[in-house]
């Protein structure tokens, strides 16, 4: 009965959509503990939106937008996911942050069939043929990162990580880099989210006397763990790199005695510079002020909304099948970031890949850029083209 | 094991128990002695952090911007209790959901305030070497603050005419109405006093901590599970609790995981609150 009520819906909507204007989905964490991201996705969203509807839109028609606010709260995310999809029938949805709110979602998108941005960088190896990932995955990050490293400041690496498959994910592809690139790890220690006080992981750091620490600071708290570092006198002989330093804007929270010299990699902070990125940030800085740097997934939402429109126009219709097909043509966008066009079979962007070091005014130097990294574990292990039928996230082995 | 790498342990795990001990005192002095529990005390803290923080903003020296939050989160709490707290005495459940949601208020209110991230101010980069191993100094030097704040509140409510005056409304409220205290505005004073000790953890760890909108989570479970394990005897039983519960924890971490830390924390506390319902001190003779 109840899918037979679904049915019917859509059948009344997608009657009605082909003389309404192109509608999309937004679905972020505009209040609560995750609305530092939050509030830069949905204002990436909307800055997007009005570029391309004033450039006169997709399919000469003008772009709306639904906006739902997740409240930093799992359970919003299914409940506006379903009444986007059923109740406003959106064309396409832009949602999620966590790994966890993105899991929430891929169920209901594939049974309704809807196209689905994930604009965040994550752990890695989601796959299925309505999901496209915007951020950078943990491999496709880490493999450059730990390479650099290991020539920098020499083979020994300690791993600080959160207690969840974000920090277990990445601290296996640590393991793994370390390996292909001549490194050994010689300790590590996942850390609750809670944890404010990081004397004992300090203490053991010093203990197996590492080149280098590998430190993945997830949230407030864990961001003191770099002041703390700092504080006992380590920074000066214990180098350390992080793939997620900065995409939440920490650099601006440590003090510059404990930020100076820390090296982060994503793909993309707001100082690199090339003309779409001062062309974004003027238009950033215009609408909504500079009082806080752009993070990552500001640009991964930016990026997934034009990519989604460029594919529209080019397919010609927002047919989701038709739309797909564009998306893994091979299409490439000019990016703040640099060039990023979609992997047709794993639905991962190929994207640069920046490495820069923290300086003493709450900012980054760019030190290095890796042109056009392919997200390598994705492709290996997910391939839509070939059977689009694959629905999971690949976990590495063991894990 | 070498002796350097022990000494560091015990010495960073008492700074850890420290920490815990700050945090949790004026939690300890609202449910002590009001019986009331503050769900809103991480917030305080955090509202703590944020005010010493943007008085050094403004030119403040460090040690100044202290009281300072001492002086509006005292300020805060008054006018929430007698809005709201005063209004529910002896119906515990009711306290808790309103403090709740202050709490959540609270929050909201520092993310539309001061955005989501500030700037920090960073810890002093001096550090101390024990052997092999260095350690940072201002965590070492929260046991000396922690030890002076167990000692300020013990004379105050023993020697202070205050003191005597919250205890007695407490103990014996009829009476203690009946020879001329005004429970109420003593009530008032001691929510006060321990929304200002929230204020002080959050300005004083403001270098371990940087201030953020939801570092009050962070606290607000450690410090009230070490309450709850302390029981009655509130002040010597909070320091029992956060050396043991909190350094034990800090020890565990160091030779095991963190994870196998926190777990020790939890565990026990479990274990504790089955052996002891009433909290560790329940048969203690001590008041205080």
């Amino acid at each position: 009965m109840k899918k037979l009520f679904v049915a019917a819906s859509l059948a009344i909507f997608a009657g009605g959509s082909a003389f309404a204007e192109t509608k999309i989905g937004a679905i972020f964490d505009l209040t609560g503990g995750l609305n530092i991201y939050g509030l830069q996705q949905q204002n990436a969203l909307e800055l997007a939106v009005d570029q391309i509807n004033a450039a006169g839109g997709v399919l000469g028609e003008p772009i709306s937008v639904v906006s739902y606010d997740a409240q930093s709260e799992l359970s919003k995310y299914t409940q506006f996911t379903t009444t986007a999809v059923l109740r406003d029938d959106v064309d396409a949805l832009f949602a999620g942050l966590t790994s966890s709110s993105r899991e929430a979602i891929r169920p209901i998108v594939q049974a309704n069939n809807v196209l689905y941005f994930y604009p965040s960088l994550y752990e890695g190896g989601a796959c299925d043929k309505q999901t496209f990932v915007t951020g950078s995955s943990a491999s496709q990050q880490l493999d450059v990162l730990i390479e650099w490293a290991i020539q920098k400041y020499g083979p020994k690496i300690y791993i600080m990580a959160p207690d969840y498959n974000f920090g277990t994910i990445s601290a296996h592809w640590v393991h793994e880099y370390a390996k292909q690139h001549g490194g050994e790890v010689v300790g590590e220690d996942f850390l609750a989210l809670t944890v404010t006080d990081y004397a004992p992981t300090i203490q053991k750091i010093q203990q197996s006397a590492p080149n280098f620490v590998v430190a993945l600071p997830v949230g407030a708290n864990q961001t003191g763990f770099l002041e703390q570092f700092a504080a006992a006198g380590l920074k000066e002989t214990i180098g350390v790199v992080s793939t997620n330093y900065g995409s939440g804007n920490q650099q601006v929270v440590v003090s510059p005695a404990a930020g100076e010299g820390l090296i982060a990699s994503q793909g993309y902070f707001q100082v690199v510079d090339n003309p779409a990125n001062a062309a974004f940030v003027a238009a950033w800085t215009a609408k909504y002020g500079s009082s806080e740097p752009i993070v990552s997934v500001a640009v991964d939402t930016w990026n997934a909304v034009h990519l989604w429109a460029a594919a529209v126009n080019k397919a010609g219709s927002t047919d989701i099948a038709a739309v797909t097909a564009a998306l893994e043509s091979g299409l490439t966008f000019e990016a703040p970031n640099g060039t990023v066009g979609f992997e047709p079979g794993s639905h991962h962007l190929r994207q640069n890949i920046y490495i820069v070091e923290g300086d003493a005014n709450h900012s980054f130097n760019v030190v290095e850029t890796f042109e056009g990294v392919a997200p390598a574990y994705e492709n290996t292990m997910c391939d839509l083209i070939k059977d689009p039928s694959i629905a999971t996230q690949f976990t590495p082995e063991g894990l | 094991m070498e002796a350097d790498f022990l000494a560091t342990v015990l010495l960073s795990s008492l700074s850890s128990a420290s920490i815990l001990l700050i945090a949790t005192i004026g939690l300890a002095v609202v449910f002590g002695l009001m019986g009331v529990i503050n769900l809103a005390h991480g917030e305080f803290l955090m509202i703590g952090a944020y005010t010493a923080l943007t008085a050094t903003q403004a030119g403040v020296p460090y040690l100044l911007a202290i009281p300072i939050a001492v002086v509006v989160t005292m300020a805060i709490g008054a006018l929430v209790e007698v809005l709201i707290i005063s209004r529910l005495y002896g119906r515990i459940f009711d306290t808790m959901l309103a403090t709740w949601g202050i709490s959540i208020a609270f929050y909201q209110l520092a993310v539309l305030t001061f955005g989501t991230v500030s700037p920090g101010i960073g810890m002093p980069q001096i550090s101390v070497k024990i052997g092999d191993y260095s350690l940072a100094l201002y965590p070492l030097l929260m046991n000396v603050v922690a030890l002076l704040i167990l000692g300020f509140v013990y004379l105050l409510m023993t020697r202070s005419i205050y003191g005597m005056k919250a205890r007695a409304s407490i103990q014996v409220p009829e009476m203690a109405r009946a020879i001329g205290i005004s429970s109420a505005r003593v009530n008032t004073m001691t929510f006060a006093l321990g929304c200002g000790l929230a204020g002080f953890a959050g300005a004083v760890l403001l270098p371990i901590v940087p201030a953020t909108p939801s570092m009050g989570f962070a606290f607000v479970i450690k410090a009230f599970l070490t309450v709850v394990v302390a029981g009655p005897v509130t002040l010597t039983g909070s320091a029992f609790a956060a050396i043991g519960l909190g350094g034990g924890a800090s020890v565990t971490a160091s030779f095991l995981t963190s994870v196998a830390g926190d777990a020790f924390f939890f565990i026990v506390t479990a274990l504790l609150l089955w052996r002891f319902p009433l909290g560790i001190s329940a048969r203690w003779r001590r008041k205080l």
